[in-house]
């Protein structure tokens, strides 16, 4: 879970959508370590609430269109990183919610929906960004063939014979393909992933890459469920042909069964022999 | 100093991604809009040709690039060029999946369907840029 949010909801005592906003704003942080602004005791004490506003990014969660929460913002000079109003909510999902301060069930099922939406957009702006792999170098040797050079790295990466490589950190895998596949697509212009959350077995496919010349699957080198996709490579396929090991990788996984995986892979003297010999045989 | 818009497609050798660019931008300053737009050799450009720099120094310029490295446009902009909009023909690509263009040195009726669709987008830009003065 991450640190996502400052959340500074309206007082929510006048409205039944202020009360729903003030719902909002405590589930979010009883799931997420967001950090609440108190609104009234904002008014009186700046100094505590400013630093926690400077520190994360600001959701303002207003009830109605008084906006009470977005006017205290905006009069505290804060920027505002998102923001909710509980009215266009209800418009926007067709619901009707009572007059009562006290909440019923469908205003409560939804201040519930908002905040599960909020955590998985939190979840998906984490999928995109990917995992950091600290123990990755990038060393490669190169194999040259006409103006043709495929590169591949030294150390760290696992191979399938597929063309497709891994490395491993932890519990965590992130998976590309190799030079050979780009070479041989030449210029990627789209890019299929693969669902985060889909369990894949290994050598099953995990997405696929497509040029003019043809579509090639993405074989899985381990067996895992996906956590996060490349999603920079939707936009800029390209990324794969200036380097599929780098900016170009395709998603991560949560290892279910490395050990026995890695019979399966080859390291890098195993796929530098297999590469040339494709190269050589093949290649044109 | 001419005042058309500068036309300027990538060498276009390696692919029939580049022959795509060249292509269209050949229609555009030879068919669509002679009066309003001129090319210039993107090889002259790179060797620091004067007279090519000096056209493009300062003056609109479009680039039309096959693949995503984009020598037309980051060569042009080095020179002093004005790039205004630098096409890919990869983008151009991407609405028709699937398409036979041909190859690096010879276009299908598909590839040249391309051509049409590159070049008439180039067209409306420089005419756009031309009423801009």
């Amino acid at each position: 879970m991450s640190s996502r949010y400052a959340v500074l909801p309206c007082n929510g005592l006048d409205k039944s959508v202020g009360c729903i906003a003030r719902e909002i704003a405590l589930g979010l942080v009883d799931r997420s370590e967001s950090d609440l602004i108190c609104p009234v005791l904002f008014r009186v004490s700046d100094a505590r609430y400013s630093k926690m506003a400077a520190e994360k990014p600001l959701l303002v969660i207003d009830g109605c269109s008084t906006r009470c929460a977005s006017k205290l913002a905006a009069e505290k000079g804060l920027k505002v990183a998102k923001k909710i109003t509980v009215t266009e909510e209800v418009k926007n999902r067709n619901v009707k919610v009572g007059k009562s301060l006290k909440l019923g069930d469908s205003e409560l099922e939804l201040a519930g929906s908002v905040v599960e939406e909020l955590l998985k957009e939190e979840k998906k702006e984490e999928s995109a960004a990917g995992h950091e792999f600290s123990t990755i170098t990038y060393d490669y040797e190169i194999y040259k063939k006409d103006k043709f050079i495929f590169r591949v790295p030294r150390t760290g990466f696992y191979f399938n014979e597929n063309d497709c490589w891994v490395v491993v950190e932890g519990n965590r895998a992130r998976v590309g393909v190799a030079d050979y596949v780009q070479q041989s697509l030449s210029d990627i212009m789209f890019f299929t992933p693969p669902a985060i959350g889909a369990e894949i077995e290994q050598f099953g496919e995990l997405g696929s890459i497509e040029s003019g010349k043809a579509v090639f699957e993405v074989i899985s080198p381990v067996s895992g469920v996906v956590t996060a996709v490349n999603e920079n490579l939707i936009s800029a396929p390209e990324l794969i042909n200036e380097n599929p090991y780098e900016k170009g990788w395709i998603a991560e996984l949560e290892l279910t069964d490395f050990e026995s995986d890695k019979e399966f892979l080859l390291d890098f003297e195993g796929y530098f022999k297999v590469l040339k010999r494709k190269v050589d045989e093949f290649h044109v | 100093m001419s005042k058309k818009v500068k036309v300027i497609p990538c060498s276009g050798m390696g692919k029939v991604h580049g022959l795509v660019a060249r292509e269209a931008a050949l229609k555009v300053v030879s068919e669509l809009c002679p009066a309003d737009a001129e090319t210039v050799c993107l090889a002259y450009i790179v060797t620091g040709d004067d007279e090519a720099k000096e056209k493009i120094e300062g003056a609109p310029c479009l680039t039309l690039d096959g693949c995503p490295k984009m020598c037309a446009a980051k060569n042009v902009e080095l020179a002093g060029g004005i790039v205004k909009k630098g096409y890919r023909v990869v983008d151009i690509f991407k609405g028709h999946r699937g398409v036979k263009p041909g190859n690096a040195t010879a276009l299908t009726e598909e590839g040249w369907l391309l051509v049409d669709e590159l070049a008439d987008k180039v067209k409306e830009n420089v005419l756009e840029l031309g009423k801009e003065g």
